[in-house]
Protein backbone atom coordinates (compact mmCIF):
# COMPACT_ATOMS: atom_id res chain seq x y z
CA UNK A 1 0.00 0.00 0.00
CA UNK A 2 1.45 3.62 -0.85
CA UNK A 3 2.22 5.67 1.68
CA UNK A 4 -0.81 8.19 2.84
CA UNK A 5 0.15 11.54 1.42
CA UNK A 6 0.07 14.40 4.06
CA UNK A 7 0.48 18.23 3.63
CA UNK A 8 0.15 21.04 6.00
CA UNK A 9 -1.37 24.41 5.90
CA UNK A 10 -2.06 27.57 7.96
CA UNK A 11 -4.50 30.77 7.92
CA UNK A 12 -4.27 33.03 10.40
CA UNK A 13 -1.78 31.84 13.70
CA UNK A 14 1.00 31.86 14.47
CA UNK A 15 2.24 28.81 13.13
CA UNK A 16 3.04 27.43 16.68
CA UNK A 17 1.20 23.99 16.34
CA UNK A 18 3.51 22.81 13.43
CA UNK A 19 6.14 24.31 15.68
CA UNK A 20 5.10 22.13 18.27
CA UNK A 21 5.34 19.23 15.64
CA UNK A 22 9.02 20.15 14.06
CA UNK A 23 9.45 19.99 18.53
CA UNK A 24 8.63 16.05 18.45
CA UNK A 25 12.21 15.55 17.06
CA UNK A 26 13.57 11.88 17.09
CA UNK A 27 9.41 10.91 17.08
CA UNK A 28 8.99 12.91 14.52
CA UNK A 29 11.38 10.90 12.13
CA UNK A 30 9.24 7.32 13.16
CA UNK A 31 5.93 8.63 12.76
CA UNK A 32 6.42 10.77 9.20
CA UNK A 33 8.62 6.96 8.31
CA UNK A 34 4.54 5.73 7.89
CA UNK A 35 3.89 8.93 5.48
CA UNK A 36 4.67 10.95 2.69
CA UNK A 37 4.83 14.76 3.72
CA UNK A 38 4.41 16.71 0.10
CA UNK A 39 4.10 20.10 2.48
CA UNK A 40 5.30 21.17 5.24
CA UNK A 41 6.85 24.88 5.08
CA UNK A 42 8.00 25.21 8.40
CA UNK A 43 10.08 21.71 8.05
CA UNK A 44 11.36 21.69 4.38
CA UNK A 45 11.03 23.19 0.93
CA UNK A 46 9.01 21.99 -1.66
CA UNK A 47 4.94 21.89 -2.20
CA UNK A 48 2.58 19.65 -4.09
CA UNK A 49 -1.57 19.94 -4.53
CA UNK A 50 -1.47 15.85 -4.57
CA UNK A 51 -2.15 14.83 -0.67
CA UNK A 52 -4.61 12.33 1.24
CA UNK A 53 -4.73 14.32 4.77
CA UNK A 54 -4.36 17.95 5.05
CA UNK A 55 -3.26 19.31 8.53
CA UNK A 56 -4.95 23.28 8.55
CA UNK A 57 -3.68 25.73 11.21
CA UNK A 58 -5.31 29.20 12.03
CA UNK A 59 -8.37 30.58 11.32
CA UNK A 60 -10.33 32.03 8.68
CA UNK A 61 -10.00 35.89 8.75
CA UNK A 62 -10.70 36.83 5.26
CA UNK A 63 -12.99 35.82 1.94
CA UNK A 64 -10.05 35.12 0.14
CA UNK A 65 -9.36 32.29 3.42
CA UNK A 66 -12.72 30.64 2.42
CA UNK A 67 -11.66 30.15 -1.16
CA UNK A 68 -8.24 28.78 -0.49
CA UNK A 69 -9.67 26.75 2.56
CA UNK A 70 -12.04 24.83 0.18
CA UNK A 71 -9.83 23.95 -2.41
CA UNK A 72 -7.66 22.36 0.20
CA UNK A 73 -11.19 20.65 1.25
CA UNK A 74 -11.33 19.49 -1.97
CA UNK A 75 -7.89 18.12 -2.80
CA UNK A 76 -8.05 16.16 0.43
CA UNK A 77 -9.54 12.54 2.00
CA UNK A 78 -9.31 13.90 5.73
CA UNK A 79 -8.88 17.31 6.63
CA UNK A 80 -7.61 17.63 10.26
CA UNK A 81 -7.96 21.37 12.08
CA UNK A 82 -4.94 22.52 14.02
CA UNK A 83 -4.89 24.07 17.47
CA UNK A 84 -6.83 26.39 18.64
CA UNK A 85 -7.54 29.28 16.05
CA UNK A 86 -8.51 26.71 13.28
CA UNK A 87 -10.85 24.59 15.91
CA UNK A 88 -12.79 27.29 17.57
CA UNK A 89 -11.58 30.48 16.11
CA UNK A 90 -8.93 31.24 19.52
CA UNK A 91 -7.83 34.56 19.78
CA UNK A 92 -8.50 35.60 16.27
CA UNK A 93 -11.97 35.83 17.59
CA UNK A 94 -11.05 39.03 20.20
CA UNK A 95 -11.40 41.03 17.58
CA UNK A 96 -14.97 39.94 16.75
CA UNK A 97 -16.16 42.22 19.85
CA UNK A 98 -14.61 45.32 18.84
CA UNK A 99 -15.99 47.27 15.94
CA UNK A 100 -14.31 46.88 12.73
CA UNK A 101 -12.79 50.49 12.63
CA UNK A 102 -11.53 50.11 15.72
CA UNK A 103 -9.25 46.71 14.78
CA UNK A 104 -8.61 47.84 11.35
CA UNK A 105 -6.77 50.86 12.28
CA UNK A 106 -4.93 49.01 15.20
CA UNK A 107 -3.44 46.52 12.98
CA UNK A 108 -2.89 48.44 10.01
CA UNK A 109 -3.07 52.09 10.50
CA UNK A 110 -3.25 54.29 7.88
CA UNK A 111 -3.22 51.54 5.08
CA UNK A 112 -6.49 49.71 6.96
CA UNK A 113 -8.37 50.60 3.40
CA UNK A 114 -5.75 47.90 1.42
CA UNK A 115 -6.46 45.06 3.10
CA UNK A 116 -9.99 42.67 3.29
CA UNK A 117 -10.86 41.36 6.67
CA UNK A 118 -14.04 39.84 8.45
CA UNK A 119 -15.01 38.36 11.43
CA UNK A 120 -12.57 35.58 12.65
CA UNK A 121 -13.74 31.86 12.80
CA UNK A 122 -12.93 28.49 12.77
CA UNK A 123 -12.48 26.16 9.79
CA UNK A 124 -15.76 24.21 10.51
CA UNK A 125 -17.53 27.46 9.83
CA UNK A 126 -16.56 27.28 6.57
CA UNK A 127 -15.84 23.84 5.56
CA UNK A 128 -16.48 20.08 6.66
CA UNK A 129 -13.86 19.43 9.27
CA UNK A 130 -12.95 15.74 10.11
CA UNK A 131 -10.65 15.84 12.89
CA UNK A 132 -9.65 18.15 15.99
CA UNK A 133 -6.42 18.48 17.17
CA UNK A 134 -7.22 21.33 19.92
CA UNK A 135 -5.45 23.24 21.96
CA UNK A 136 -3.00 26.57 22.16
CA UNK A 137 -0.09 25.65 21.56
CA UNK A 138 -1.17 21.39 20.33
CA UNK A 139 -0.35 19.02 22.82
CA UNK A 140 2.58 17.12 20.22
CA UNK A 141 1.93 14.24 22.02
CA UNK A 142 -1.94 14.22 21.06
CA UNK A 143 -0.80 15.00 17.61
CA UNK A 144 0.97 12.23 17.16
CA UNK A 145 -1.24 10.08 18.80
CA UNK A 146 -4.47 11.35 16.50
CA UNK A 147 -2.12 11.02 13.54
CA UNK A 148 -0.92 6.74 14.65
CA UNK A 149 -5.15 6.35 14.96
CA UNK A 150 -5.54 7.87 11.38
CA UNK A 151 -2.49 5.36 10.34
CA UNK A 152 -4.86 2.75 11.97
CA UNK A 153 -8.17 3.63 10.23
CA UNK A 154 -9.31 4.34 13.89
CA UNK A 155 -11.88 6.86 14.70
CA UNK A 156 -9.56 9.51 16.47
CA UNK A 157 -10.03 9.93 19.78
CA UNK A 158 -10.24 12.86 21.61
CA UNK A 159 -11.08 13.49 25.35
CA UNK A 160 -15.07 14.35 25.66
CA UNK A 161 -14.95 15.14 29.55
CA UNK A 162 -13.63 18.82 31.27
CA UNK A 163 -10.32 19.31 32.58
CA UNK A 164 -11.95 18.93 36.17
CA UNK A 165 -10.96 15.12 35.22
CA UNK A 166 -7.17 15.99 34.48
CA UNK A 167 -7.03 17.86 37.60
CA UNK A 168 -8.33 15.11 39.75
CA UNK A 169 -5.87 12.84 38.22
CA UNK A 170 -3.20 15.17 38.69
CA UNK A 171 -4.33 15.95 42.22
CA UNK A 172 -4.23 19.33 41.75
CA UNK A 173 -6.14 22.01 44.38
CA UNK A 174 -8.84 23.19 42.54
CA UNK A 175 -8.37 26.69 41.79
CA UNK A 176 -12.08 27.57 42.65
CA UNK A 177 -11.01 26.37 46.05
CA UNK A 178 -8.65 28.74 46.35
CA UNK A 179 -11.13 31.52 45.61
CA UNK A 180 -9.97 31.63 41.87
CA UNK A 181 -11.41 31.30 38.50
CA UNK A 182 -10.99 28.61 36.27
CA UNK A 183 -12.53 27.88 33.04
CA UNK A 184 -11.28 23.98 33.53
CA UNK A 185 -14.75 23.34 34.18
CA UNK A 186 -16.73 23.87 30.54
CA UNK A 187 -13.45 23.17 28.71
CA UNK A 188 -12.42 20.23 26.80
CA UNK A 189 -9.51 18.55 28.72
CA UNK A 190 -6.74 16.45 27.20
CA UNK A 191 -4.04 18.42 27.71
CA UNK A 192 -3.24 16.96 31.21
CA UNK A 193 -4.28 20.01 33.04
CA UNK A 194 -1.31 21.53 32.14
CA UNK A 195 -1.98 25.11 32.66
CA UNK A 196 -3.69 24.20 36.34
CA UNK A 197 -0.80 21.88 37.25
CA UNK A 198 1.93 24.98 36.34
CA UNK A 199 0.02 26.96 39.33
CA UNK A 200 -2.52 29.33 36.60
CA UNK A 201 -5.68 28.54 35.83
CA UNK A 202 -7.26 27.12 33.05
CA UNK A 203 -7.89 29.29 29.91
CA UNK A 204 -10.42 27.39 27.78
CA UNK A 205 -7.64 26.86 24.87
CA UNK A 206 -9.28 23.55 23.87
CA UNK A 207 -12.84 24.82 23.23
CA UNK A 208 -15.88 23.91 24.90
CA UNK A 209 -16.57 20.32 25.87
CA UNK A 210 -19.80 18.57 24.34
CA UNK A 211 -22.86 19.56 26.33
CA UNK A 212 -21.17 22.00 28.69
CA UNK A 213 -23.61 23.51 30.67
CA UNK A 214 -22.69 27.62 30.33
CA UNK A 215 -25.69 28.65 32.41
CA UNK A 216 -24.41 26.95 35.58
CA UNK A 217 -20.73 27.82 34.57
CA UNK A 218 -21.64 31.13 34.53
CA UNK A 219 -23.26 30.99 37.83
CA UNK A 220 -20.21 29.63 39.29
CA UNK A 221 -17.43 31.93 37.54
CA UNK A 222 -19.93 34.85 39.27
CA UNK A 223 -19.26 33.54 42.38
CA UNK A 224 -15.36 33.33 42.36
CA UNK A 225 -14.98 36.55 40.38
CA UNK A 226 -14.45 39.71 41.78
CA UNK A 227 -16.81 41.13 38.61
CA UNK A 228 -18.50 40.23 36.03
CA UNK A 229 -15.94 42.00 33.42
CA UNK A 230 -13.50 39.78 34.73
CA UNK A 231 -15.90 36.49 33.82
CA UNK A 232 -16.51 37.97 30.49
CA UNK A 233 -13.24 38.93 29.92
CA UNK A 234 -11.96 35.14 30.37
CA UNK A 235 -14.84 33.38 28.53
CA UNK A 236 -14.20 35.66 25.16
CA UNK A 237 -10.56 35.34 25.62
CA UNK A 238 -10.56 31.84 23.27
CA UNK A 239 -14.22 31.10 23.64
CA UNK A 240 -15.28 33.75 21.51
CA UNK A 241 -16.19 31.70 18.76
CA UNK A 242 -19.06 29.66 20.61
CA UNK A 243 -22.31 30.24 23.01
CA UNK A 244 -19.71 31.12 25.90
CA UNK A 245 -18.66 34.36 25.23
CA UNK A 246 -21.34 36.94 27.01
CA UNK B 1 -4.52 -6.84 70.23
CA UNK B 2 -1.24 -5.59 70.80
CA UNK B 3 -1.00 -2.05 71.96
CA UNK B 4 2.28 -0.15 72.18
CA UNK B 5 3.06 2.92 73.35
CA UNK B 6 5.20 5.37 70.52
CA UNK B 7 6.91 8.39 71.79
CA UNK B 8 7.55 11.12 68.96
CA UNK B 9 11.46 11.20 69.08
CA UNK B 10 11.31 7.47 67.73
CA UNK B 11 9.43 8.41 64.70
CA UNK B 12 12.31 9.80 62.56
CA UNK B 13 14.38 6.95 63.06
CA UNK B 14 11.51 4.57 62.05
CA UNK B 15 10.60 6.83 59.23
CA UNK B 16 14.01 6.70 57.84
CA UNK B 17 14.37 2.76 58.45
CA UNK B 18 11.18 2.51 56.32
CA UNK B 19 11.65 4.64 53.21
CA UNK B 20 14.73 2.95 52.75
CA UNK B 21 12.63 -0.19 51.81
CA UNK B 22 9.19 1.30 51.03
CA UNK B 23 7.98 4.42 49.31
CA UNK B 24 6.66 6.32 52.55
CA UNK B 25 3.87 8.99 52.51
CA UNK B 26 2.80 11.11 54.98
CA UNK B 27 0.16 13.61 55.86
CA UNK B 28 1.42 16.88 55.48
CA UNK B 29 0.20 20.63 54.44
CA UNK B 30 0.22 21.63 50.85
CA UNK B 31 -1.12 25.23 51.97
CA UNK B 32 -3.38 26.83 54.15
CA UNK B 33 -6.09 24.45 54.91
CA UNK B 34 -5.14 22.09 52.01
CA UNK B 35 -3.47 18.44 53.35
CA UNK B 36 -2.68 15.54 51.28
CA UNK B 37 -0.75 12.45 51.65
CA UNK B 38 2.75 13.89 50.25
CA UNK B 39 6.24 11.58 50.20
CA UNK B 40 8.30 11.74 52.72
CA UNK B 41 11.89 13.38 53.77
CA UNK B 42 13.82 13.98 56.39
CA UNK B 43 12.87 17.21 58.37
CA UNK B 44 9.25 17.45 56.59
CA UNK B 45 6.48 18.57 58.99
CA UNK B 46 3.77 15.95 59.61
CA UNK B 47 0.20 17.51 60.22
CA UNK B 48 -0.62 15.40 62.95
CA UNK B 49 -4.19 17.77 62.97
CA UNK B 50 -4.99 17.08 59.42
CA UNK B 51 -8.54 17.13 58.92
CA UNK B 52 -8.77 15.64 55.24
CA UNK B 53 -6.57 14.25 52.44
CA UNK B 54 -6.89 16.36 49.62
CA UNK B 55 -6.85 13.02 47.28
CA UNK B 56 -8.16 10.48 48.91
CA UNK B 57 -5.90 7.00 49.17
CA UNK B 58 -7.22 5.17 46.06
CA UNK B 59 -4.88 6.88 43.99
CA UNK B 60 -2.23 4.88 45.54
CA UNK B 61 -3.97 1.16 44.81
CA UNK B 62 -5.67 2.30 41.47
CA UNK B 63 -3.61 5.17 40.05
CA UNK B 64 -5.33 7.77 37.80
CA UNK B 65 -3.54 6.02 34.95
CA UNK B 66 -2.55 2.14 34.95
CA UNK B 67 -0.80 -0.27 32.26
CA UNK B 68 -2.36 -2.97 32.33
CA UNK B 69 -1.25 -4.54 29.16
CA UNK B 70 1.32 -4.48 26.36
CA UNK B 71 0.87 -5.95 23.09
CA UNK B 72 2.58 -6.75 19.88
CA UNK B 73 0.39 -6.05 16.58
CA UNK B 74 3.09 -8.25 14.30
CA UNK B 75 2.97 -11.50 16.66
CA UNK B 76 -0.60 -10.57 18.15
CA UNK B 77 0.97 -11.08 21.06
CA UNK B 78 -0.05 -9.75 24.61
CA UNK B 79 1.74 -9.65 27.62
CA UNK B 80 0.29 -8.63 31.62
CA UNK B 81 1.74 -5.77 33.18
CA UNK B 82 1.82 -5.77 36.79
CA UNK B 83 3.09 -2.59 39.19
CA UNK B 84 3.57 -3.26 42.45
CA UNK B 85 5.58 -0.46 44.19
CA UNK B 86 5.96 -1.22 47.88
CA UNK B 87 4.77 1.21 50.36
CA UNK B 88 4.02 2.64 53.25
CA UNK B 89 0.77 4.78 53.37
CA UNK B 90 0.88 6.29 57.09
CA UNK B 91 -1.29 8.66 59.16
CA UNK B 92 -4.62 7.20 56.97
CA UNK B 93 -7.79 8.03 59.16
CA UNK B 94 -10.54 5.56 59.71
CA UNK B 95 -13.00 6.59 57.10
CA UNK B 96 -10.47 6.56 54.13
CA UNK B 97 -10.03 3.35 55.28
CA UNK B 98 -12.94 1.88 55.15
CA UNK B 99 -12.94 2.88 51.57
CA UNK B 100 -9.80 0.56 50.63
CA UNK B 101 -11.21 -1.81 53.00
CA UNK B 102 -14.42 -1.57 50.49
CA UNK B 103 -12.50 -1.51 47.27
CA UNK B 104 -10.98 -4.63 48.34
CA UNK B 105 -14.36 -6.09 48.64
CA UNK B 106 -15.15 -5.19 45.36
CA UNK B 107 -12.15 -5.78 43.13
CA UNK B 108 -12.04 -9.20 44.83
CA UNK B 109 -15.38 -10.13 44.11
CA UNK B 110 -16.58 -11.74 40.34
CA UNK B 111 -13.16 -11.48 37.82
CA UNK B 112 -10.46 -10.46 40.65
CA UNK B 113 -8.80 -7.22 39.89
CA UNK B 114 -5.39 -8.67 40.18
CA UNK B 115 -3.76 -4.80 39.24
CA UNK B 116 -5.67 -3.64 41.99
CA UNK B 117 -4.74 -7.02 44.46
CA UNK B 118 -1.10 -6.85 43.65
CA UNK B 119 -1.09 -3.13 44.94
CA UNK B 120 -2.83 -3.24 47.99
CA UNK B 121 -0.77 -6.78 48.73
CA UNK B 122 2.44 -4.69 48.42
CA UNK B 123 0.79 -1.50 50.65
CA UNK B 124 1.14 -1.88 54.26
CA UNK B 125 -1.50 1.32 55.98
CA UNK B 126 -1.15 2.77 59.09
CA UNK B 127 -4.33 4.26 60.55
CA UNK B 128 -4.23 7.62 62.48
CA UNK B 129 -7.03 8.63 64.64
CA UNK B 130 -8.02 12.31 63.40
CA UNK B 131 -7.71 15.31 65.59
CA UNK B 132 -9.73 17.63 63.58
CA UNK B 133 -13.06 16.83 61.53
CA UNK B 134 -13.60 18.72 58.02
CA UNK B 135 -16.27 20.80 58.25
CA UNK B 136 -17.72 19.15 54.97
CA UNK B 137 -17.40 15.61 56.64
CA UNK B 138 -19.90 13.45 58.61
CA UNK B 139 -18.60 10.06 58.58
CA UNK B 140 -19.61 9.31 62.17
CA UNK B 141 -23.00 9.00 61.21
CA UNK B 142 -22.09 6.86 58.24
CA UNK B 143 -20.78 4.21 60.30
CA UNK B 144 -17.07 4.83 58.93
CA UNK B 145 -15.70 6.50 62.48
CA UNK B 146 -13.47 3.49 63.42
CA UNK B 147 -12.36 0.02 61.74
CA UNK B 148 -11.60 -2.86 62.69
CA UNK B 149 -9.41 -4.53 60.33
CA UNK B 150 -7.67 -3.45 57.06
CA UNK B 151 -4.52 -1.65 58.32
CA UNK B 152 -1.42 -2.75 59.95
CA UNK B 153 -0.81 -0.35 62.61
CA UNK B 154 -3.74 2.10 63.96
CA UNK B 155 -1.77 5.07 65.40
CA UNK B 156 -3.71 7.59 68.65
CA UNK B 157 -2.19 10.44 69.41
CA UNK B 158 -2.52 10.48 73.25
CA UNK B 159 -0.62 13.52 74.40
CA UNK B 160 2.18 16.11 72.70
CA UNK B 161 4.13 13.79 71.92
CA UNK B 162 3.24 9.56 72.95
CA UNK B 163 1.02 7.33 70.41
CA UNK B 164 -0.46 4.17 71.36
CA UNK B 165 0.14 2.03 68.44
CA UNK B 166 -2.61 -0.82 67.89
CA UNK B 167 -0.95 -3.12 65.77
CA UNK B 168 -2.91 -4.96 62.73
CA UNK B 169 -0.78 -7.69 61.39
CA UNK B 170 2.45 -9.00 61.97
CA UNK B 171 3.87 -7.04 58.80
CA UNK B 172 2.82 -3.76 61.32
CA UNK B 173 4.43 -4.91 64.24
CA UNK B 174 7.31 -5.85 62.63
CA UNK B 175 8.19 -2.62 60.78
CA UNK B 176 7.07 -1.01 64.18
CA UNK B 177 9.33 -2.95 66.17
CA UNK B 178 12.29 -2.61 63.21
CA UNK B 179 14.28 -0.09 66.01
CA UNK B 180 14.59 -2.16 68.92
CA UNK B 181 12.05 -3.65 71.91
CA UNK B 182 9.38 -1.74 72.13
CA UNK B 183 6.80 -0.60 75.59
CA UNK B 184 3.41 -1.94 76.27
CA UNK B 185 1.05 0.21 76.39
CA UNK B 186 -0.21 0.62 80.22
CA UNK B 187 -4.22 0.70 81.13
CA UNK B 188 -3.54 4.59 81.28
CA UNK B 189 -1.99 4.64 77.56
CA UNK B 190 -5.12 3.12 76.47
CA UNK B 191 -7.63 4.69 78.09
CA UNK B 192 -6.08 7.84 76.63
CA UNK B 193 -6.71 6.39 73.51
CA UNK B 194 -10.37 5.71 74.24
CA UNK B 195 -10.59 9.34 75.23
CA UNK B 196 -8.52 10.73 72.41
CA UNK B 197 -11.05 8.71 70.30
CA UNK B 198 -13.88 9.93 71.84
CA UNK B 199 -13.11 13.63 71.40
CA UNK B 200 -13.03 13.46 67.81
CA UNK B 201 -16.46 11.58 67.23
CA UNK B 202 -18.15 14.61 69.46
CA UNK B 203 -16.74 16.90 66.51
CA UNK B 204 -17.56 14.59 63.94
CA UNK B 205 -21.26 14.16 65.14
CA UNK B 206 -21.80 17.88 64.49
CA UNK B 207 -22.59 16.91 61.23
CA UNK B 208 -25.21 13.87 60.68
CA UNK B 209 -28.05 12.49 58.85
CA UNK B 210 -31.22 12.49 61.00
CA UNK B 211 -31.75 8.82 60.46
CA UNK B 212 -29.74 5.84 61.38
CA UNK B 213 -27.61 4.98 57.90
CA UNK B 214 -28.59 1.77 57.63
CA UNK B 215 -32.00 2.82 56.17
CA UNK B 216 -30.62 4.52 53.75
CA UNK B 217 -31.07 2.05 50.66
CA UNK B 218 -35.26 1.76 51.53
CA UNK B 219 -34.97 5.67 51.48
CA UNK B 220 -33.82 5.90 48.61
CA UNK B 221 -36.26 3.44 47.05
CA UNK B 222 -39.12 5.37 47.71
CA UNK B 223 -36.93 8.58 45.74
CA UNK B 224 -36.41 7.28 42.21
CA UNK B 225 -39.25 10.25 41.05
CA UNK B 226 -38.14 12.56 43.76
CA UNK B 227 -38.06 16.23 42.66
CA UNK B 228 -34.95 16.38 44.37
CA UNK B 229 -33.17 14.99 41.04
CA UNK B 230 -33.75 17.42 39.03
CA UNK B 231 -33.25 20.50 41.44
CA UNK B 232 -30.34 20.18 41.82
CA UNK B 233 -28.95 18.36 38.72
CA UNK B 234 -29.45 21.39 36.75
CA UNK B 235 -26.81 22.85 38.10
CA UNK B 236 -24.26 19.65 37.19
CA UNK B 237 -20.95 20.75 35.19
CA UNK B 238 -20.90 17.14 34.61
CA UNK B 239 -17.10 17.40 35.12
CA UNK B 240 -16.85 13.94 37.13
CA UNK B 241 -15.01 15.52 40.23
CA UNK B 242 -16.97 14.04 43.04
CA UNK B 243 -16.69 10.49 41.29
CA UNK B 244 -12.81 11.45 41.21
CA UNK B 245 -12.37 12.91 44.70
CA UNK B 246 -14.14 9.71 46.11
CA UNK B 247 -12.54 7.34 47.91
CA UNK B 248 -14.86 4.49 46.93
CA UNK B 249 -15.10 5.41 42.99
CA UNK B 250 -13.47 3.31 41.24
CA UNK B 251 -14.86 3.04 37.42
CA UNK B 252 -12.48 3.30 35.10
CA UNK B 253 -12.22 3.83 30.76
CA UNK B 254 -9.74 1.53 28.71
CA UNK B 255 -7.45 3.32 26.45
CA UNK B 256 -4.97 1.80 23.51
CA UNK B 257 -1.92 3.85 21.95
CA UNK B 258 0.77 2.25 19.40
CA UNK B 259 4.11 2.78 19.35
CA UNK B 260 5.47 5.24 16.90
CA UNK B 261 6.42 2.45 14.70
CA UNK B 262 3.16 1.22 14.82
CA UNK B 263 4.46 -2.56 16.16
CA UNK B 264 3.65 -2.79 19.53
CA UNK B 265 1.03 -0.88 21.91
CA UNK B 266 0.55 -0.58 25.23
CA UNK B 267 -3.72 -1.04 27.08
CA UNK B 268 -4.39 0.80 30.23
CA UNK B 269 -7.03 2.12 31.98
CA UNK B 270 -7.84 5.79 33.01
CA UNK B 271 -10.46 6.97 36.02
CA UNK B 272 -13.76 7.57 34.81
CA UNK B 273 -16.86 8.63 36.21
CA UNK B 274 -20.89 8.02 36.17
CA UNK B 275 -21.40 11.88 35.91
CA UNK B 276 -19.52 12.27 32.69
CA UNK B 277 -21.71 12.70 30.07
CA UNK B 278 -19.58 9.91 27.84
CA UNK B 279 -19.46 7.67 30.58
CA UNK B 280 -23.06 5.62 29.74
CA UNK B 281 -22.07 6.34 25.66
CA UNK B 282 -21.72 3.26 23.84
CA UNK B 283 -21.86 1.63 20.68
CA UNK B 284 -23.78 3.61 18.11
CA UNK B 285 -23.40 6.40 20.44
CA UNK B 286 -26.51 5.44 22.09
CA UNK B 287 -26.06 7.03 25.48
CA UNK B 288 -28.68 5.22 28.59
CA UNK B 289 -27.99 7.94 30.97
CA UNK B 290 -27.84 11.13 28.60
CA UNK B 291 -29.77 13.50 31.11
CA UNK B 292 -28.10 15.32 34.01
CA UNK B 293 -30.68 14.01 36.20
CA UNK B 294 -30.25 10.75 35.13
CA UNK B 295 -26.58 10.56 36.19
CA UNK B 296 -27.23 12.74 39.37
CA UNK B 297 -29.69 10.56 41.05
CA UNK B 298 -27.15 7.24 39.43
CA UNK B 299 -24.78 8.41 41.83
CA UNK B 300 -26.52 8.87 44.94
CA UNK B 301 -28.12 5.30 44.37
CA UNK B 302 -25.03 4.03 43.73
CA UNK B 303 -23.31 5.65 47.55
CA UNK B 304 -26.74 4.60 48.96
CA UNK B 305 -28.13 1.67 47.83
CA UNK B 306 -26.28 -0.35 44.81
CA UNK B 307 -23.35 -0.48 46.83
CA UNK B 308 -25.20 -1.50 49.93
CA UNK B 309 -27.29 -4.42 48.17
CA UNK B 310 -23.73 -5.85 47.07
CA UNK B 311 -21.70 -5.56 50.32
CA UNK B 312 -24.09 -4.54 53.22
CA UNK B 313 -22.29 -1.22 54.01
CA UNK B 314 -22.78 2.40 52.23
CA UNK B 315 -21.14 3.25 49.43
CA UNK B 316 -20.42 6.69 51.03
CA UNK B 317 -17.90 6.56 53.98
CA UNK B 318 -18.63 10.63 55.11
CA UNK B 319 -14.98 11.95 53.94
CA UNK B 320 -16.86 15.21 52.48
CA UNK B 321 -14.05 15.38 49.64
CA UNK B 322 -17.20 15.61 46.94
CA UNK B 323 -18.63 18.31 48.53
CA UNK B 324 -15.70 20.30 48.83
CA UNK B 325 -14.58 19.52 44.91
CA UNK B 326 -18.05 20.37 43.87
CA UNK B 327 -17.59 24.20 42.59
CA UNK B 328 -21.39 23.99 41.63
CA UNK B 329 -22.33 23.15 44.98
CA UNK B 330 -24.78 19.87 44.55
CA UNK B 331 -22.28 17.50 45.44
CA UNK B 332 -23.36 16.75 48.85
CA UNK B 333 -24.75 12.97 50.17
CA UNK B 334 -25.33 14.60 53.85
CA UNK B 335 -27.84 17.09 51.88
CA UNK B 336 -29.19 15.07 49.49
CA UNK B 337 -29.87 11.95 51.88
CA UNK B 338 -31.10 14.17 54.68
CA UNK B 339 -33.77 16.22 51.95
CA UNK B 340 -35.00 12.67 51.00
CA UNK B 341 -35.72 12.13 54.26
CA UNK B 342 -37.82 14.89 55.36
CA UNK B 343 -39.39 14.36 51.92
CA UNK B 344 -40.63 11.24 52.55
CA UNK B 345 -41.23 11.35 56.52
CA UNK B 346 -45.00 11.63 56.28
CA UNK B 347 -44.47 8.17 55.53
CA UNK B 348 -43.61 6.29 58.42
Amino acid sequence: MAKPKIAFFDFAGCEGDQLQIANLEERLLDILGHVEVVSFREVATGHSDDYDVAFVEGSITRPEDEIRLKEIRKNAKVLVALGACACIGGINCLKNFMAENVYREEVYGGQARWFSTYAARPLKSVVHVDAEVPGCPIDPTEFARITKELLQGRAPWIPDFPVCVECKQAGNVCRYEMGRMCLGIITRAGCKAACVSEGAHCWGCRGLVPGANLDAARIVMDRAGSDRKATQDLLRFFLGDTGAAL
Amino acid sequence: MTTYTVYKEQLPGLFEKWSKQYALHVPARLREGFYDLVPWKKDLEIAWDYDVAYNSPKRFVMPPHEALITYDRRTCEAQPVFEAPKQILFGVHPYDVKALNQLDQLMEGGSPDQNYLRRREATVVMVFEPLTVSSSAFWASVGAASVAHGFDLYWTKIGPAAFTVEVGSAKGEELLGMNGPLLSSTAGDKEGARRAKARVLAKARKNALRYNWEETPRLLAKCWDSPLWRRYSQMCLACGSCNLVCPTCYCFDIREETDDKLETGVRSREWDGCMLEGFAKVAGNHNFRPKAQDRYRHRYFRKGKYIYDKIGELGCVGCGRCVRACTAGIANPLKVFNELWEETAHEY
